[in-house]
């Protein structure tokens, strides 16, 4: 074969050392990377999610009037989860309580916990290993004044090659005592995947 | 003669091949930083200082940060930037809000995470946060092309 074609060969191969496609990597990604994979719910959705509802509660006008002057307590419901997806709610409910709680602003009660608080305060009063002086009584348990709800929907759009989701979540907190919504807000995501013209 | 005139394409050829694969793996993430750090002055009023730095010059010559604002909510400090895009197209960004006490050091160091934006063709934008808790003085806005 001729020389010009010698050397092409030449630096295919030596390129193709270069390209280092061909061994497995493991490494430690970012947890606030935003690069999306699918169009499924992912974890930056998530943080966006927690990050827009945590700041639109903490600089509302009469939320700032209420936490100015003492911590409310609050309670979180579960997330009513209405997508066709399997999505573990319950982790965005947890950053916007850690969130929020971290601010400083509001104190939470955490429900999910009742069945190992009674089981404690059963062995504290009952089994006789603890000093009844400092021994925690039944009933002393503050209530919750507020609740906050949640809503999260998506509209699944599939077209040709293209397919767009939205995703909105809807959050609310509830006044226990008069019923009153005194916050609400929501946040949108959209997620679009064009298929290219050479598959995959 | 037909021979160096084969030499020289297959070169050309080379070269051309050699330096494309070295481009595909040449993407850089480096951005824009913003900083806005609360202080006061004589009268006790609240002022902010502000500085921005533009780590490359692709993104310097597609974005300008227009302006840099912050407020309080209560004592939680607020901040907002306002991006104007340079450029004629739709262009992706990520952005992500530091926030750091009176001290210097950074609240929930490295706990941020990025978030997406798009600006459209000569778009003028803000972006906002709030910061995590009353500690924060000082916030830095960054900002880069998508990874």
């Amino acid at each position: 074969m001729n020389n010009g074609l010698k050397v092409l060969l030449a630096a295919a191969a030596i390129g193709s050392l270069s390209l280092s496609g061909c061994a497995s990597t493991m490494q430690y990604g970012d947890a606030g990377s935003a690069k999306p994979i699918s169009t499924e719910f992912g974890s930056s959705d998530l943080q966006q999610i927690a990050e827009a509802m945590v700041d639109s509660l903490l600089v509302f006008p009469p939320m700032v009037e209420l936490t100015s002057a003492r911590r409310p307590v609050v309670s979180v419901d579960r997330v009513k989860n209405k997508t066709m997806q399997h999505i573990d709610t319950e982790s965005i409910t947890d950053s916007i309580r850690a969130k929020l709680l971290r601010s400083g602003k509001f104190r939470f009660i955490d429900r999910t916990t009742d069945a190992q608080t009674i089981e404690e305060l059963k062995t504290q009063q009952d089994s006789g290993l603890v000093d009844k002086k400092s021994a925690v009584q039944f009933g002393q348990q503050i209530g919750a004044e507020f609740l906050l709800t949640s809503n999260f929907s998506e509209i699944r759009q599939k077209e040709g090659s293209t397919t767009d989701v939205y995703y909105k979540f809807t959050m609310s907190l509830k006044n226990l005592k008069t019923g009153i919504l005194e916050w609400s807000d929501e946040k949108e995501i959209r997620k679009v995947f064009n298929r290219g013209t050479f598959g995959g | 003669m037909k021979q160096k005139k084969n030499f020289v394409i297959g070169g050309i050829a080379a070269a051309a091949l050699i330096a494309s694969l070295a481009l595909a793996g040449c993407s850089t993430t480096a951005g824009v930083e913003a900083t806005g750090r609360t202080s006061w002055d004589e009268q006790g009023a609240r002022i902010l200082e502000k500085n921005v730095v533009f780590n490359s010059s692709g993104l310097k010559g597609d974005i300008q940060i227009v302006d840099v604002k912050s407020a309080m909510a209560g004592d939680i400090m607020r901040a907002q930037a306002t991006l104007r895009s340079k450029d004629r197209d739709t262009l992706p960004f990520q952005y992500r809000f530091e926030w750091y006490d009176a001290g210097g050091i950074e609240i929930n160091s490295g706990a941020g995470s990025w978030k997406p934006l798009i600006l459209y063709g000569r778009e003028t934008k803000t972006i906002q946060a709030v910061a995590p808790d009353p500690r924060a003085k000082e916030f830095k806005l960054k900002i880069r092309e998508p990874d």
